[in-house]
């Protein structure tokens, strides 16, 4: 028991625990243990054909209703139409241009807003002082959305990259904030008082014992973090700007291609998408190390 | 959320609502008509007004209502677009609008997207373009502009003058950083000086005159070529439909326009576009010097369909709208010709040649 519990404390450790209680390494859960091998086998292809049959209906439906006219062309272009427009924007350069710059504005706005709300989230859960004297306020203009604070912060700052930066910021800074706050709080008292019987300092509490424990937690915070500031960049660009995936849309609608709009929106989603899978995966990883410790 | 379900369902109800009361005027047998006249502009302010053009005081001074003043059948609907040229597209594509005021870049933008239109008139033509710049800018020519931050109405009229005027100072929009906003929202940027400068209308005289913004450049007196034009439209859908309807609405216009071009009437017609909101000086002062008639003629001459051949070969050559639009077709001058005609009004407005010389009189 001990040996389990302690292995909760460090990441380095309940690896070498844990494998040495496996035997191979390995961290594989029972779960994964099929009796029907070829079953098994099938699984992941029939869950993707599951996931894509929604997909592909949609398109169906899309390519129907533009060969049968149901909306207008110059509203809803066709697929084949979107797929050409998007090939162009990819060919000549375009596509790749603007997504650089919206992914940048991202991961700065991000890494400002994201590291703010770490150490916002980390001072919240250890101190009930700031605890008390910040949530309240912090909760409710947490309840603003990105596009509320636009009116005053561009009187502050203008229409140029800072509003960007502080709107994406914003946005990375509460999921991040929040999930950290609640990760070191729901830190077991039990962990703790391992701490105390091993005579830990508060450095060594807080960088062995609680922020390990509040890993997972911090990450999914980090996961919803980045997905809104992904969000909150495309409504920001869509406002004011001279390049960006947003920027494209707005070029599209006001020249009435709304076959760029939509090539714009597909690849706004698949980047999101691809992002939030990413994190997903990694996050998984962090939540079945945390489950195989227990 | 809840109030967005609501909405949607609102939506539903109200578009199911129309469904029932166009089939049930499809099915009615002598049926009343609506003429839904769109406007790619609006008052300042949202005053439900338009300016600068003939169309606008078809709805001004009532000459459309005393035009079917005998057709209680047939009623006027008007809207007008903040959105400008590229909302009056949109509501067209829907279906939501038969007659639309709108300028050169739009209309082609809609064309060759696959909208089905006529163009029935000239209304509002060789329109000036004005640069107005934040007084602390530095700004004082067009070649200044590279690297600045310049607001423009992307997808109007303006955006097609604003890329010749660059061509000919040798530049292209990728040398300046240009954002989309609308006339209300440019106009408050150059206040505030989020923006270095902006591309627009006549109505940035007044924002000169009050200091808030200066005027360094305007095609007034400049290459006639970089000025805009505008016009009446109507859908094949309607004309097919009414075109005994269509010519009055023509014939409408045409009087604006006699009305309008006639120097008598000057102080008269700026009063009258003044009800949008913007001041009668800022037409004196975009009108000066030129007669009313080389502004407000209603004529399709062959000045103006090789306005829009060129206006096509450039949209195209920056990528405004892909591939070529068709001008065959387009144009359909009968109805004015019968108006100006019938209304005794030949010799009113002078034709123009393709190159933009005047024709002789055996035209």
């Amino acid at each position: 028991m001990t040996n389990l519990e302690l292995s909760r404390v460090a990441p380095e450790s309940a690896l070498h625990e844990s494998a040495l209680i496996a035997g191979n390494g390995r961290l594989d859960l029972p779960v994964e243990i099929d009796p029907k091998p070829l079953g098994a086998l099938l699984r992941p292809a029939l869950y993707a054909l599951e996931a894509l049959a929604f997909p592909l209906a949609l398109l169906g439906l899309w390519t129907l209703s533009s060969r049968l006219g149901w909306l207008p062309a110059q509203i809803l272009p066709a697929p084949d139409q979107v797929a050409a427009t998007l090939a162009e924007l990819a060919g000549n350069g375009d596509l790749w241009f603007h997504t650089s710059i919206s992914l940048l504005r991202v991961v700065q706005g991000f890494a400002l807003g994201g590291t703010l709300g770490l150490l916002l989230g980390i001072a919240m859960g250890l101190s009930p002082r700031v605890r008390r004297s910040v949530e309240p306020l912090f909760t409710a203009l947490a309840q603003v959305p990105p596009l509320g604070w636009i009116p005053v912060l561009m009187l502050l700052v203008g229409i140029d990259e800072g509003l960007k930066l502080l709107i994406i910021a914003k946005a990375a800074l509460i999921p991040v904030a929040l999930n950290t706050h609640k990760g070191i709080r729901n830190v077991p008292d039990s962990l703790r008082e391992v701490g105390a019987v091993l005579a830990f300092d508060r450095w060594a509490t807080l960088t062995r014992i609680v922020l390990p424990a509040a890993v997972p937690s911090i990450f999914t915070g980090v996961r919803y973090g980045l997905t809104s500031a992904w969000l909150a960049l495309v409504a920001v660009e869509l406002l004011a700007s001279s390049e960006g995936l947003g920027y494209l849309m707005v070029w599209g609608r006001q020249l009435f291609q709304l076959d760029m709009v939509i090539a714009a929106m597909l690849v706004v989603g698949l980047v999101g998408f691809a992002l939030d899978w990413t994190l997903s995966r990694v996050e998984r990883r962090l939540q079945r190390w945390e489950l195989a410790g227990s | 959320m809840k109030p967005f379900a609501k909405r949607i369902s609102r939506t539903v109800m109200a578009a199911a609502a129309v469904l029932t009361v166009v089939t049930a005027a499809g099915s009615a047998f002598a049926e009343p008509v609506t003429i839904r006249f769109g406007f790619a502009q609006v008052g300042v302010g949202n005053r439900q007004f338009g300016s600068g053009n003939t169309a606008a005081l078809l709805h001004s001074r009532d000459i459309l209502a005393e035009e079917f003043r005998n057709a209680p059948d047939v009623t006027l609907d008007w809207s007008f677009f903040k959105g400008a040229g590229p909302a009056v597209n949109e509501a067209i594509a829907n279906g939501q609008l038969d007659f639309a005021l709108q300028g050169d870049l739009p209309s082609l933008v809609g064309r060759s997207n696959g909208l089905k239109t006529r163009i029935l008139a000239a209304s509002g033509l060789r329109s000036n373009l004005y640069l107005a710049v934040a007084p602390k800018s530095g700004i004082r020519s067009i070649a200044d502009l590279k690297g600045r931050k310049v607001a423009q109405f992307r997808g109007t009229n303006l955006q097609l003058a604003t890329d010749k005027l660059l061509a000919a100072h040798g530049l292209t929009e990728r040398d300046i950083k240009f954002i989309n906003m609308d006339f209300a929202t440019a106009t408050a940027a150059l206040a505030t000086g989020d923006i270095d400068a902006a591309f627009g209308q006549a109505d940035y005289l007044a924002l000169d005159a009050q200091g808030v913004a200066k005027v360094v450049y305007s095609t007034r007196g400049d290459d006639p070529a970089f000025t805009r034009h505008s016009h009446l439209l109507v859908t094949e859908a309607f004309e097919q439909a009414h075109p005994d309807v269509t010519y009055r609405v023509v014939k409408a216009l045409v009087k604006a326009a006699a009305w309008a071009s006639d120097e008598a009437n000057r102080e008269a017609v700026f009063a009258e576009w003044a009800k949008s909101g913007i001041p009668a000086e800022t037409f004196r002062a975009d009108f000066d010097g030129q007669a009313l008639g080389y502004r407000n003629s209603p004529l399709i001459d062959d000045f103006l369909i090789a306005a829009y051949r060129d206006q096509a070969e450039r949209a195209k050559g920056y990528r405004l709208v892909r591939g070529d639009v068709r001008i065959d077709g387009w144009f359909e001058p009968a109805y004015v010709d019968r108006a100006v005609a019938e209304l005794g009004l030949a010799g009113t407005w002078k034709r123009y040649d393709a190159k933009g010389h005047q024709q002789t009189a055996a035209q």
